[in-house]
């Protein structure tokens, strides 16, 4: 069927009737008054149904209007269409919704959606048991309702890249890691995750490297004692004296693994930040390059390079240690007639104390994985140079707890760079002025 | 911000500087929080390096009562708050006061507990003491979960669970003397416990206190020293 224009649907309907009022008043007299009736009918008919739809738009509940002939019918039939297809719609997004929200709550981590004065826009059921804020909640801030220092002091500083760890306001055993993720215009969503089984395993971890090498340590101090005795014994035979050798040798790279892992899991397990002694860089160096200098016979000449007088606030034996270190490394790795320079600098972005060689460099690939406990460069080369594999996770301790960094810039054949980085609030700088000093080894 | 609490100023500036300061007294409660916190894991580790810093950090609560107090001090004279400004500047005045004494307490603690690490520990390794001290923190904390939502019906209930704490004081107290009759040569350290049982019972008086501003901030009613609590409660329902 060919749909016809409303226009002649209402004007032909209009037309028929006045016809036949017309007609009606020839036949019976009153043309006019038979003309103004049905006119009047008309009128009526269309108020009515004016009426009608006015009723069904304004109040949903009223029944949907029945058909009707001509072009009410169709007016009726399109706005039933439109308020379906709302309908429908609604429902998809309904649904949709439903499903977004079953899957954010249904997320094994609290999240809480912030806006740019931290108050609180949404959060998720995880939210209401980690923190004790509930939906009604929302619109107040963050911060009245997790007020531990450590994270007010974190929302403040609005650096996010690292997590910060807290313990649960709601539950003082649970141990939570937090994040702020920054998104979109002035919105953050904060994420906590329970990590209370993740830091006991830790800890087990830790005490167990710690207590198995304490419990190693007496053993081999006999076994070594013993060698020790042997190996100055004139009367050993012959062939025994290679041999007796080797396992001294052996018998003190042991010792110097074990007393390292205990230096470790002692830089781990201490929870507060370093002490805050008055360290001379000076003559910390000046010690250090004395000490490298007697560890080895054949040695490549130490530099010193001071641009700074200034000390480090810190704890001075494990600085020592952690310089050390750094030392160490660079004198076994660079043949005697080659070049290492410690330079200690300051400016207004910290402290820098580097240790620079000539040596053969590291491959690129290698330098992320550098303070890995046993990581080696080159396995086969290594064992003979010994040490014990874990100097550079000793730095990179020693270094954290002093919130400083560690820099590795290397070149393959032309020497590698370590350098300390120490934050402006470790620096302390120097009472008198002295110039600076370059002394030659 | 929420307008149906502090958000009904003409003066944005106003409001903020409420809002600063209501965010100040939630931060100072905070921290109070955590040297309690502190303190009673120092009591309870055996730990007397984390009690002595605890005695250290008493004075950032301290300062913190001080800059406030002046910030009230600035808005008073500044923009003479009426009704319900009022009765805030007058709530957080009060409850920083509060906060600044169960400081006070926690520094005590803080300093006992060092004190007792040097000594040997009792069996049941300060069982009741942790006990106690878990219930007032929870106090505390609720307490200020109270102020941050102005929520008084919460501020009630918890103002009436002080009870509890006052029990398990009691009981402590009576245990306490059992144990120094038992055996005299534990009568320095038994003192020392009671000091602290006494100190974490104090704080419960001082969260209740902060429950009670909240009840007056929120309906600008006193019922502090009105014993009968229950007739109060109805009448601020019926106020609703």
């Amino acid at each position: 069927m060919t749909r016809r224009a409303p226009w002649s649907l209402i004007v032909i309907r209009l037309l028929v009737a006045t016809a036949a009022a017309i007609a009606a008043g020839l036949l019976f007299g009153h043309p006019a008054l038979w003309v103004i009736g049905v006119l009047a009918a008309y009128l009526g008919w269309n108020l009515y149904h004016v009426v009608l739809l006015e009723r069904w738009l304004t109040d949903r509940k009223s029944p949907h209007p029945r058909d009707a002939p001509g072009v009410w019918g169709r007016i009726y039939a399109g706005v039933g269409r439109l308020s379906a297809g709302g309908r429908d719609k609604k429902r998809r997004l309904n649904r949709v919704l439903k499903e977004f929200r079953k899957a954010t709550s249904a997320m094994p981590d609290a999240s809480v959606v912030l806006n740019g004065d931290n108050e609180i826009v949404w959060i998720n059921d995880i939210a209401t048991d980690y923190f004790g804020v509930t939906k009604s909640d929302r619109g107040r801030r963050i911060d009245y309702f997790l007020r531990d220092p450590g994270f007010v002091e974190y929302l403040r500083r609005g650096e996010f890249e690292r997590p910060l760890a807290m313990l649960s306001p709601v539950d003082g055993d649970v141990k939570l890691s937090l994040r702020i993720i920054a998104y979109g215009e002035d919105q953050r969503l904060l994420l906590a995750k329970d990590v209370t089984r993740e830091r006991r395993l830790e800890k087990i971890r830790r005490d167990f490297v710690g207590n198995a090498s304490h419990e190693l340590r007496s053993p081999l101090t006999v076994i070594s004692g013993y060698l020790d005795s042997m190996d100055g014994d004139s009367g050993l035979p012959e062939s025994w004296r290679d041999p007796v050798r080797e396992m001294v040798a052996q018998a003190t790279r042991m010792r110097g693994i074990i007393e390292d892992l205990l230096t470790l899991s002692r830089l781990e397990a201490s929870q507060t930040p370093a002490d805050e002694e008055t360290v001379d860089v000076q003559g910390l160096a000046a010690l250090i390059r004395k000490d490298a200098l007697a560890a080895r016979s054949l040695c490549a000449a130490i530099e010193l390079e001071f641009e700074s007088d200034a000390t480090i606030r810190g704890a001075e034996s494990e600085l020592y240690s952690a310089f050390w270190n750094l030392v160490q490394n660079a004198a076994k790795y660079t043949p005697a007639d080659g070049r290492i320079v410690i330079r200690w600098s300051t400016d207004e972005s910290g402290g820098r104390f580097a240790v620079i060689d000539s040596g053969p460099g590291i491959p690129e690939e290698a330098i992320p994985r550098l303070t890995e406990r046993f990581y080696r460069v080159d396995k086969g080369r290594d064992r003979a140079k010994g040490g014990t594999g874990l100097g550079l996770a000793i730095v990179k301790h020693v270094l954290q707890r002093h919130g400083a960094t560690l820099d590795v810039d290397s070149e393959l054949g032309a020497g590698s760079a370590f350098t300390c980085h120490f934050p402006p609030g470790r620096i302390q700088a120097p009472t008198r002025s002295a110039p600076a000093t370059t002394e030659a080894g | 911000m929420r307008t149906d609490e502090l958000g009904h100023h003409y003066s944005r500036q106003f409001n903020e500087e409420l809002e600063t300061l209501r965010s100040n007294v939630l931060e100072m409660g905070g921290l109070v929080e955590e040297q309690l916190r502190r303190a009673l894991r120092a009591l309870v580790k055996g730990d007397s390096d984390l009690g002595e810093q605890v005695v250290e950090d008493d004075f950032r609560v301290n300062r913190m009562e001080v800059s406030i107090d002046e910030e009230c001090s600035q808005i008073i004279a500044r923009r003479q708050p009426t009704a319900g400004d009022l009765r805030l500047i007058l709530t957080i005045i009060k409850t920083i006061t509060d906060l600044e004494r169960v400081g006070d307490e926690a520094e005590k603690i803080g300093f006992l507990s060092s004190r007792l690490a040097s000594q040997d520990r009792p069996e049941n390794r300060y069982k009741e003491l942790k006990h106690l001290g878990r219930a007032v923190r929870d106090l505390l904390h609720r307490a200020l979960d109270c102020l941050a939502r102005l929520d008084a019906e919460t501020a009630l209930v918890v103002a009436r669970e002080d009870a509890l704490v006052d029990e398990e004081y009691e009981s402590i107290m009576r245990q306490s003397i059992t144990v120094m009759m038992e055996d005299p040569r534990t009568i320095g350290r038994v003192l020392d416990t009671l000091w602290v049982a006494r100190a974490l019972e104090r704080i419960g008086d001082h969260a209740v206190n902060i429950c009670e501003y909240v009840v007056y901030l929120v309906h600008g009613k006193d019922i502090r020293h009105l014993g009968d609590e229950d007739r109060v409660v109805e009448e601020i329902a019926s106020n609703e």
